[in-house]
Order: C-alpha cells, then structure tokens, then sequence
C-alpha cells in the first residue's frame, strides 16, 4: 500500500491507546515506534526521522504543545497530528497554532485516525494544477467543468468543491468529518446524514447507469475515490 | 493573645486615631486661647503705659508728684513701677532702685528680670516705659506681668485637666467598640471556618441593625446559596450524564454478551457492529453535553464580527435541501438580505444548522420546512417552521433542557441537546430562541432580544 515503509512515532503516556494505535497503522504497512514521554518524545523524532508524528496533548502533567514548539525551533518539519482529550474550540486551535498540522479528539474511530494519517502524508506531494484526472472523469479547475468519458456533467458549485476534493485523493479514505471541514468548512458534526445524501446526489450525476462507482463507501470509515483501474 | 489582638484590631486603631486627633484639637484650641490672651492682657499693659507716660510727661511737677503718690498708694498688690529721676539721673520719687537699661523713648519695652522695691527680693517680668520731661528730668511709669504670667499657668492646667479626661474616655469608647467589633468578626470567623471545612448549610448570623457587617454578612450567605445551588446543578448534571450513558452502555454490554455466546462468525461481527454503533451514541452524547457548558461558559476564541445571517441561513439551506429532498420534504428559503447581527460566524451556524437539521428529523415524508430570515422591527430574525407533530405546550420550555427527551412520530430525538447548544449560543448572542404553533407544526423563532445591546457580552 506504501511504497517504502514510513516510519510513525507515537507519543502518548496511555500505553494502551499506543499499542491500539500501533495494531491500527501496522498492517497498513507503516513502522510505528512508541514513545511515553515528552524526552523519549524529542529524542526519538530527532533520531528517528519520523514521517509523521502523532502526539497526545497532555503527556502526564505536561502539555505536549511545548515539545513541537521546541523540535519546529530546531527546524523539524515532520507532520503532527494531534490527539486530545481536551475537546475545547480554544484546545483545537491553540494546538494547531503550536505547529500541530491536525487535531483528532478522544475518544475516535481507528478509521478516523487512519485516515487523517494518510491525508498528512499525502499531503507532502499534494501540487498545484489546473487538472484533475482519475480514470475517465476529468476536472479542469480553471473553466470549472467536469466530464466522464467525454460527456460534460454539469455541477453545482458545492458538488464541483466535493468532487475536487475527492479527485485530489484518489485511493484515500476520506471521513464524513474531513468532508465537512474541507468543502463545507463547518466545524459542527449535525446529526443527521446530511453528507451521505450530498454524496449520493454526487454519485447519481457522475455515474451513468453500466458505469463504474467512483465514489465508493467505506464500511465504518467513509468513502473513498475508486482509483484502481 | 485576646488582647494583642484587640490592639491590633481595626476599630482599635480607628480609636487611637480619633484619640490622637482630639489631642491635636484640644492642643489647637488652647494654643489659640493661649496666645490671644497674653498677647492681648500684654498689649493692652503695652498701650496704657505708653499713654500714661505721654500724659504725665506733660504735667506740672506738682500734679505729677500728686499722680504719682496716688499711684502707689492705690497699688495695694505692688503691680506698678513709678519713677521721677532728675536730669542727674537720681530718683526723686518713686518705688524703683534705680532706672532699668531702656532707651528713654516713650516706647513700652519687656523687662524679664524686674526688681521691685520693699518686696523682698523677688525678681518678675514687667514692662517699663520712660520718657524725657521738659526740665529734662526722666518719668518711668512700669507694670508687673506677674499677673499674665499667672492667668498663662492656670490656661496651662485647665488644658492638662481638660485633655486628660477626653483622652481617657475617647480610649474607653474605642476600646469598646473594638472588643464588640472584634467579637463579632470572631464569631464570622468560627463560622466560616466551619463553612469552609464542608458545612455548606451554615450561614453567618445577621442582626436587625443592617449595619456594614450584616450587609456583608448578608452578601456571603447569598452567595453561599448560589455556591449550593451550582453544586447540586452539577451533581445533577453528573447525574443526568451517568443516566445518559447507562442506556447505550447497558444495550452494548447486552449485545456483546450475546455475541460471546454466538458460535456463528456472521451473527458475532453484526453484534460488534451495533455495540459500536451504541458507543458512539454515547460519545456523541458526551461531546453534546460538552459544548453546551462550553458554549453557556462563553468560549474564549469567539470572535464577534458583523455577520450576515441571510448568507449564512442561504448556505445551511443549501447544505440540508439535498437531505430534505431525500425524504420528500419540500423546503422553501426567504430572504429578505442583507439581516446584520454582531456575533460569531461558527456558532451562529451551528445554532441554526441545530434548528433546521431538527425541523427536518420531525417533519414526516411528504411534509413542509420552510426557513424565513429578515429584519422583523429592526431586530435580525430567522424562523424554521415545520408541519411536523409540532411541540405541545407543556414541552415547549422542556426541550431546550439539555436532558429533556420527547417522543414525536413515536421516535426519540438524537441526543437531545441540539436545541440546548441553539439556546446556549443565542444567549451568548443577546437572541431569544422560541417555540410557537405552526398548526400543525411548530415555529422555531430566533431573533434579537429589544435589549441585547445592552447584554454583557456584546457591550464588551
């Protein structure tokens, strides 16, 4: 699933919550190394050479936010993705202002966490582009039109920001929660299905009947732009 | 230590101060007293023997000798200094021994170390006054102070008898007075000390009198109630979470347990799936919980802008007509733009994400949400109404009570504390958030209070 095995370094004092979170990352082919304390924390991010960080705000008494500070002064860019069990508007963006990159709250889903992991990593080769192509649905960001297979589809303007979003993640698990933060820009999670039912409207103009499902779902995770043909 | 205790106290020390100013006071007075009257008795001796020396000065030797002699014979208290000296300088008459060193002016001049004759030898302050005659002889004419002298003593002991005793009784008042005050802070302090060891129920004793103490006092035992009124909120929140989480838990532990005992794999990963699904339910009831207490504590990142609650209903609007769609629901938007309000972009959303995302959960297939904003009366207003099962009157406080759950269409509502975070955050907003009738169905207004410029929060 990864082309050479990157290297993640959890830091979190709950040693149960590491090894869940190890069990979660390792069969998706990533080395995931543990550390408990803000010092293993540092001196394993400095040695290891981490892909990605993933750090609980609070490591016993001490915030966590003060260590990211010190290894972003010493010029160590590698993602962070916070995990907190402080849940406060206040919390997310202080943590985000002391160099976290994403902030998840406890408790979440492994798949949540998974995805967002992806999406850090991901993120490092994301480019800057004009157009967007998975098999045969093309994008092109500048007249703002989509077509499948030659055929123009026309799109509201939040159905195009839905799609884009998708096309620039083929292959990857994409949450209810990342969709809202990233098209909608809304913070709140409603109660209802809402974003479901904008998919499926996504899906029924994309995909002609015979044609191949794009936009799939993930069992107990999200969904997911089909990219493998 | 009771009584360094008294002296250390504030109404002792308010006591001395008061004891110190009328000393002070006293001292003032007396000075004054003091001073008017030596100055004037002498200044007054001053006068009259300069005027008697210049009317004697002029007399025939005759007449003078007859002054003089009259003079001294009338001083029965030997208070007067008389004197006739011949151009020689020898005494011719008088009750002097000799003419004392003063320039022979006419002027009074002090002499501290006078000496009069026949009476022994006692040496007193007095004033003399000389003056050249024509046939060049020298009349004095002087006047003992022996008498001011002695009114400046009894001025002196009338101001010792007289400070003493208010010295004295000044000290016993403020003594007093500091004991009782002392006393009583003592008693407020044995009581609070209990308070503070967890007797949440005891409250200061307060008297008729409301003097500053008792307003105090009064204050703190007010503020006692509200301290156990919050502490029974609490515990009652904690209450109603536990009460919360103990349905979805005991649900999942039912279905777990029964998954344990199924031997088929299938029906085994669809009874982990539903306990999952009861987990989460239950953390979206925690987090729920959660934001109202933030929201009702006012998050600190809000940012109060002027927003425009037209665009932000449109973009909702936009967000939820595909779900109302889904469910056959026909939703109509009006907006008569631009409707301004000072408020927080995020949490207005959310507010109103909460009001529509419930019009659609109770509205059945086939039915109406409709979502109106504008300016009503100058105040910003949005209504979501429904032609659902609408909300009865005895439940329209109750479900913007964070725990409060109703069955309308026979289903029970989410978590149940949407409507609490709307209501929380339209406080925050200086808004009312209301229910009415739809017939059939129900109106859900929020809109401006009349007077929510003058709320705290949006003043600062």
């Amino acid at each position: 699933m990864v082309e050479a095995a990157l290297t993640i370094l959890v830091v979190d004092d709950e040693k149960a919550l590491a090894e869940e979170i190890r069990s979660a990352l390792e069969p998706l082919g990533y080395v995931v190394r543990l550390a408990h304390t803000i010092s293993e924390g540092l001196s394993e991010a400095r040695a290891g050479e981490p892909a990605l960080m993933i750090v609980d705000r609070m490591l016993g008494d001490s915030d966590a936010a003060t260590m990211i500070a010190t290894l972003r002064a010493d010029g160590i860019k590698t993602p962070v993705l916070f995990i907190s069990g402080l849940s406060s508007v206040d919390e997310r963006i202080r943590g985000l202002k002391a160099g976290g990159d994403d902030y998840l709250v406890k408790p979440f889903a492994m798949a949540e966490l998974t995805a967002r992991v992806e999406a850090l990593l991901r993120r490092l080769d994301d480019v800057r582009t004009t157009r967007l192509r998975v098999n045969d649905l093309e994008m092109d960001l500048v007249d703002q039109t989509v077509k499948r297979g030659g055929t123009a589809i026309k799109l509201l303007p939040r159905e195009f920001k839905l799609l884009e979003y998708f096309l620039r993640r083929p292959g990857q698990i994409i949450t209810r929660t990342m969709l809202l933060e990233g098209v909608w820009h809304y913070r709140f999670i409603p109660d209802t299905n809402v974003v479901d039912v904008h998919i499926s409207n996504l899906r029924r103009k994309m995909d002609a009947p015979g044609q191949l499902t794009l936009i799939v779902g993930v069992r107990g995770a999200g969904f997911m732009l089909n990219a493998s043909h | 230590m009771r009584a360094i205790e008294l002296f250390r106290s504030s109404a002792f020390r308010v006591t001395l101060a008061f004891v110190l100013a009328t000393i002070v006071a006293t001292l003032l007075t007396f000075s004054f007293v003091y001073w008017q009257i030596t100055n004037a008795d002498e200044q007054s001796v001053r006068a009259i023997l300069v005027e008697e020396t210049s009317k004697g000065a002029n007399y025939s030797e005759e007449e003078l000798r007859k002054a003089l002699d009259l003079r001294m014979t009338r001083d029965l208290r030997r208070l007067d200094y008389v004197g006739l000296f011949d151009s020689s300088g020898e005494l011719v008459l008088g009750n002097v021994k000799k003419m004392p060193a003063i320039a022979i002016d006419g002027n009074a001049h002090l002499v501290p170390d006078a000496r009069p004759l026949g009476a022994s030898d006692r040496v007193e302050p007095a004033v003399f006054v000389a003056r050249a005659r024509a046939d060049s002889s020298v009349l004095l004419l002087g006047r003992s102070l022996l008498e001011v002298y002695g009114l400046r003593k009894t001025v002196l002991s009338a101001l010792a008898i007289a400070l003493a005793p208010s010295v004295l009784l000044a000290l016993a008042i403020g003594l007093f007075l500091s004991r009782r005050t002392t006393l009583r802070l003592a008693r407020l302090h044995d009581t609070l000390a209990r308070i503070m060891r967890g007797e949440l129920h005891i409250r200061l004793p307060t008297r008729k009198y409301r003097d500053e103490i008792d307003q105090l006092s009064h204050d703190v035992n007010l503020m006692l109630d509200e301290i156990v009124r919050l502490m029974s909120q609490i515990r009652n929140v904690g209450e109603n979470i536990a009460h919360d989480l103990r349905t979805p838990l005991a649900v999942m532990r039912a279905k777990l347990e029964r998954g344990l005992a199924t031997p088929e794999e299938g029906a085994l990963r669809l009874t982990v799936s539903q306990a999952l699904h009861e987990l989460d339910r239950a953390i979206v009831t925690i987090a729920a919980l959660l934001r109202v207490a933030e929201v009702e504590n006012g998050p600190v990142s809000m940012e109060f802008t002027t927003i425009d609650l037209a665009a932000i209903c449109a973009d909702l609007f936009e967000f939820y007509e595909p779900l109302g769609r889904s469910k056959s629901i026909s939703m109509t938007f009006q907006a008569s733009p631009p409707v301004s309000a000072h408020g927080d972009t995020d949490l207005m959303r959310e507010a109103l994400s909460n009001m529509i995302d419930n019009a659609i959960k109770f509205t059945p297939e086939g039915g109406v949400v409709r979502v109106s904003v504008g300016m009503e009366d100058g105040r910003p207003t949005v209504r979501v109404s429904d032609n659902g099962s609408g909300v009865q009157p005895g439940e329209r406080d109750k479900i913007f009570d964070r725990y409060y759950r109703t069955e309308r269409n026979g289903r029970i509502r989410g978590s149940g504390v949407g409507l609490s975070v709307a209501l929380a955050i339209a406080n925050l907003h200086g808004f009312d958030l209301k229910v009415s009738d739809n017939n059939p169905g129900a109106v859900f207004e929020l809109s401006r209070r009349a007077d929510a410029g003058r709320s705290p929060v949006l003043a600062a």
